[in-house]
């Protein structure tokens, strides 16, 4: 995947530890890298005859929720910020990723499969971290 | 010259043995050589078979020569090789001569010397088998071989080692026939491959010189290969799962064991890396599995598993197994599950379930995020019903029926990729009765209001079946007679009843008794309550209630009624009467009508009998109508009926008794002679002796024909009775016979007293000293009587004083004693 090359906590105990405007900003990068991906991937199977009219509005469902998250995260991030609940130190880092182009690239060379294998994981370690990062914000709601 | 010498002698020995043929002895048969046989190529042995020896010792001498040599030589040993052969050692062997070798038996009597045999001693050399044949199995790098060793022929007087054997060896399996043979060379041992597990092999092994045969095969030799010695086979890994997803745990399943005990060891490396690692923990998943810890378990990384078999005989490597820890999350079943039941807002209950998260999960970090589902079913039910829940751990459910029970599960799974888990322990509700008092209360009341409506009317339809018959059937009225209240006979109040009847002074005297009239007939229309009974011989004294015709003794002209109101309206003038108090009584009662009957003294005594047209009954009977109509009375007790009787008429001696009808009114000449008389209501006032008897008519109405009066007329005196007691019988008239009462009242008694009533139509009289009867007044009693006779011809009735079968209807010829006859001789 081409996200393998970050630095992810693997583990519970490892995403509990690091501070919450670290994982927020993981959240974030991940989101990130797979802006581009998504899209390209779309124009890739728009030119697919064979697979079903249903999965090619998934997958654009999937990038516009993926889009839409991203932005709620980034929302609530800056509320967080300016409520104090995290610090602005890692503010600037979420755009501006060198990386980004290489990654992409990178994801262009995947084969279908492992695209979708990749972003499958992806999305499940965003999830969990988001889980996390709101059980340790507000711990009261169903935590 | 040698030859011809042994020619010569052969032929000797021929003509001895044939001589000694003759004689049972010849000379010995011609041996034979079997073989000979070189072992190793310097000394060869030859061996003979002898024939027959002739009988005697023979003796065998071994002769031979070398080729182109002449010299023969004779056997040099005959011990070595064993008897019949011929040992020749090194130094009598030339390997490239060829021997020319003769066999001689001798015995006494001739010689006998076998064929030449020509030995070249290469061309014979056999080896002996090799020896010491040992067989073993060994196994290495999981193959089994076979050991085959082995010793070359001994030779016992062969010192060098330059001979070289070859060696061949074969083998088959203990079942087989066929051999395999193969090929050694020359070295004493061999390995044998490719043999079967648990196959028993047979194996030999033999040799040979350069030239030459080969020996002889060995002896044979066993060998068992042994059995599942072999590497064991493929595991295979069943499945990983993590129950909290922070640890997870591999179970493989093992193959067969190749017979000797396996050892597993679980080799993984992790995506991305190239170092492989072994399972930290064998034991805590149990057997056959391996428990991976949190810090070797990482997430979103693929891990590579695979199991490894090993054992005496090898070793042997399951597939590779992928796994991804985050999509193997199943956790453990939902605990604490506790049942409440609640009342809702309308006292319906319903049933709020809560459980908790597994232990293990660790929901509070939001690290494991768990949802939930249901199911539950009547304890007697087949299908689940599965609800899902969702996220929360409380539910509560309203559809549940009282009074049954129902089980329930519950089981969860991570909200992303997972696994449910197992459904939890059955649990047991039992849903409560909902037992409301208010109901059970209304039910009960209604059960025993509804039982006591059935008591009741069963009882009333029990009681008053009676009546309700009576009411869907209304019974036919009886006849009654105005003015008279049964209840006053009934209770015996004689002074009432009599003031009702019109009559003075009653109970009447004891010589009243016998005036007594035993029948009373009285129409009753409406209901009879009386009931005479006769104690006479003679028959029914009941009066039939049923029979009262309510349209009987109304306004007919026959009507009792009518008559009594004539004989009221008679009354009225004479006021003197006093009797008429009592038949106002009636008159207001109604329906009574009776005839007073006087004794009557003359012969022509008559009785009148009005008969009223009502139904008739058999019974004369002084009834208390309460009302207008004309009962007929029957009386049960005569005595108390004739006292009555009796007393009524002492009182009411007048006619006015009679009742008349209106209409009719000529035909009771009697009522209006008791109108124009008023002298005879006096005479029946002073008539004090209760000597008239008042007979009631029964008239025949015209209006009724259906009625039956069943009157008997008493219109003649039969005759007269002089024995014991006079009597005057009165014979029941058919018709106009009256002529025979005239020749009665000759006499001067009057009979007016009924003694008895014989024969059923017969009213047996007595006279009465007492009463005087005057033939004047009897004169007018008899016109009065014929008139009422004519009167009564129109009619066509009868007044029957016995049993009603012997009634008749009667005609007019009844001749009755008028009493308003009488009346003036009463005076």
């Amino acid at each position: 995947c081409h996200t393998s090359g970050m630095l992810t906590p693997n583990g519970k105990e490892n995403a509990q530890k690091i501070p919450r405007e670290e994982l927020t900003h993981l959240i974030l990068k991940l989101l990130q890298a797979w802006k581009e991906p998504l899209s390209h991937f779309n124009q890739h199977i728009e030119h697919h005859q064979e697979l079903p009219d249903d999965s090619l509005s998934k997958a654009k469902q999937i990038s516009n929720m993926v889009h839409e998250l991203k932005t709620g995260v980034e929302k609530v991030t800056e509320k967080m910020q300016s409520m104090g609940i995290i610090s602005n130190s890692l503010n600037g880092m979420a755009s501006s990723e060198g990386t980004g182009f290489s990654i992409s690239n990178e994801a262009n060379m995947m084969s279908d499969s492992d695209f979708i294998h990749c972003f499958r994981r992806d999305s499940n370690k965003v999830q969990s971290y988001l889980k996390i990062l709101k059980c340790r914000i507000m711990p009261e709601n169903s935590c | 010259m040698k030859r011809r010498f042994i020619s010569s002698v052969q032929i000797i020995l021929q003509l001895a043995l044939t001589t000694a043929g003759l004689t049972g002895q010849s000379y010995p048969g011609k041996p034979k050589i079997i073989r000979c046989r070189s072992l190793e190529k310097e000394t060869f042995s030859c061996w003979w078979k002898p024939g027959s020896d002739g009988g005697l010792p023979t003796n065998y001498t071994l002769f031979y020569s070398k080729d182109s040599e002449e010299k023969v030589y004779e056997c040099p040993d005959y011990q070595a090789s064993g008897p019949n052969s011929c040992y020749f050692d090194k130094n009598h062997t030339n390997p490239w001569t060829t021997y020319i070798i003769t066999v001689m038996a001798t015995n006494e009597i001739g010689s006998n010397s076998s064929d030449p045999q020509y030995v070249d001693v290469t061309s014979i050399v056999q080896p002996d088998a090799p020896v010491n044949l040992s067989l073993e199995t060994k196994t290495s790098a999981s193959i089994t071989y076979l050991w085959a060793k082995w010793s070359p022929p001994p030779l016992a007087a062969v010192s060098s080692n330059s001979h070289v054997y070859h060696y061949e060896l074969r083998l088959k399996a203990e079942e087989k026939e066929e051999w395999e043979t193969i090929s050694v060379g020359v070295q004493t041992e061999y390995k044998v491959t490719g043999l079967r597990a648990g196959v028993k092999y047979v194996v030999q092994v033999r040799c040979m010189l350069d030239l030459g045969e080969w020996s002889e095969w060995s002896s044979e030799r066993n060998i068992q290969i042994p059995n599942g010695e072999s590497p064991p086979e493929k595991p295979t890994i069943i499945k990983c799962r993590s129950p909290e997803k922070e640890t997870f745990t591999c179970w493989w399943k093992p193959g067969s064991d190749g017979g000797h005990p396996i050892n597993h060891t679980l080799l993984y490396s992790k995506e991305g890396e190239e170092k492989v690692y072994e399972c930290p923990d064998y034991k805590t998943g149990g057997p056959n599995s391996c428990y991976f810890d949190k810090k070797h378990t990482s997430f979103w990384t693929i891990y590579n598993i695979t199991v490894r078999a090993t054992n005496e005989m090898g070793s042997n490597v399951s597939d590779p197994h992928y796994v991804d820890v985050t999509y193997i999350v199943q956790p453990d079943p939902p605990v604490n599950i506790t049942l409440e039941l609640k009342k809702s807002v309308n006292r319906k209950p319903y049933l709020v379930l809560t459980w908790s998260p597994p232990p293990l999960a660790d929901v509070r970090s939001g690290w494991l995020t768990l949802e939930y589902e249901l199911r539950l079913k009547p304890e007697e039910g087949e299908e689940w019903e599965t609800i899902f829940v969702g996220q929360q751990t409380q539910c509560k459910m309203f559809s549940l029926n009282p009074g049954k029970r129902y089980i329930v599960q519950i089981h969860c799974k991570p909200d992303h990729h997972g696994s449910w888990s197992e459904w939890s322990p059955e649990m047991y509700i039992q849903i409560p009765t909902d037992f409301r008092v208010k109901d059970m209360v209304v039910w009960i009341i209604v059960g025993v209001l509804s039982s006591l409506i059935c008591l009741i009317m069963s009882w009333t339809m029990i009681l008053k079946g009676y009546r309700m018959m009576a009411f869907i059937l209304p019974p036919v009225p009886g006849p009654k007679i105005k003015g008279i209240d049964k209840h006053l006979l009934e209770t015996g109040k004689s002074e009432e009843l009599l003031s009702a009847l019109g009559c003075h002074g009653f109970p009447p005297t004891s010589d009243c008794e016998e005036l007594l009239i035993e029948y009373l007939e009285v129409q009753d229309s409406e209901d009879q309550q009386l009931m005479p009974s006769h104690d006479t011989p003679s028959k029914n004294t009941k009066m039939i209630p049923k029979e009262t015709d309510s349209d009987s003794g109304r306004g007919s002209c026959d009507s009792p009624s009518l008559l009594f109101e004539k004989c009221r309206e008679s009354h009225a003038l004479p006021s003197a009467l006093q009797t008429q108090d009592v038949r106002t009584v009636q008159e207001n009662k109604g329906a009574k009508q009776s005839w007073e009957t006087q004794c009557i003294a003359s012969e022509q005594k008559t009785l009148l009998f009005n008969n009223e047209s009502t139904k008739s009954s058999p019974w004369p009977a002084v009834q208390l109508p309460p009302n207008n109509q004309l009962p007929m009375f029957a009386y049960h007790s005569s005595v108390e009926a004739h006292k009555i009787i009796l007393s009524s008429t002492n009182v009411n001696i007048s006619p006015v008794l009679v009742g008349n009808e209106e209409k009719h009114q000529s035909r009771y000449p009697v009522t209006e002679t008791v109108h124009d008389n008023m002298e005879k209501q006096r005479e029946m006032e002073n008539f004090k002796t209760e000597q008239t008897v008042q007979v009631k008519q029964n008239r025949h109405n015209d209006k009724s024909p259906f009625l039956n009066p069943k009157l008997m007329d008493y219109v003649e005196v039969h005759k007269v009775r002089q024995d014991e007691e006079p009597t005057v019988l009165l014979k029941h008239k058919d018709n106009n016979g009256k002529t025979k009462k005239h020749t009665v009242p000759g006499t001067s008694k009057e009979y007016t007293k009924v003694s008895t009533v014989v024969d059923h139509n017969i009213l047996v009289l007595m006279p009465d000293s007492r009463i005087q009867h005057t033939p004047v007044s009897q004169e007018p009693a008899m016109e009065t009587s014929q008139n009422l006779q004519q009167g009564q011809a129109e009619k066509n009735m009868s007044y029957c004083v016995t049993a009603p079968s012997d009634c008749k209807r009667e005609t007019s010829g009844s001749e009755y004693m008028d009493p308003s006859s009488f009346m003036p001789s009463f005076k």
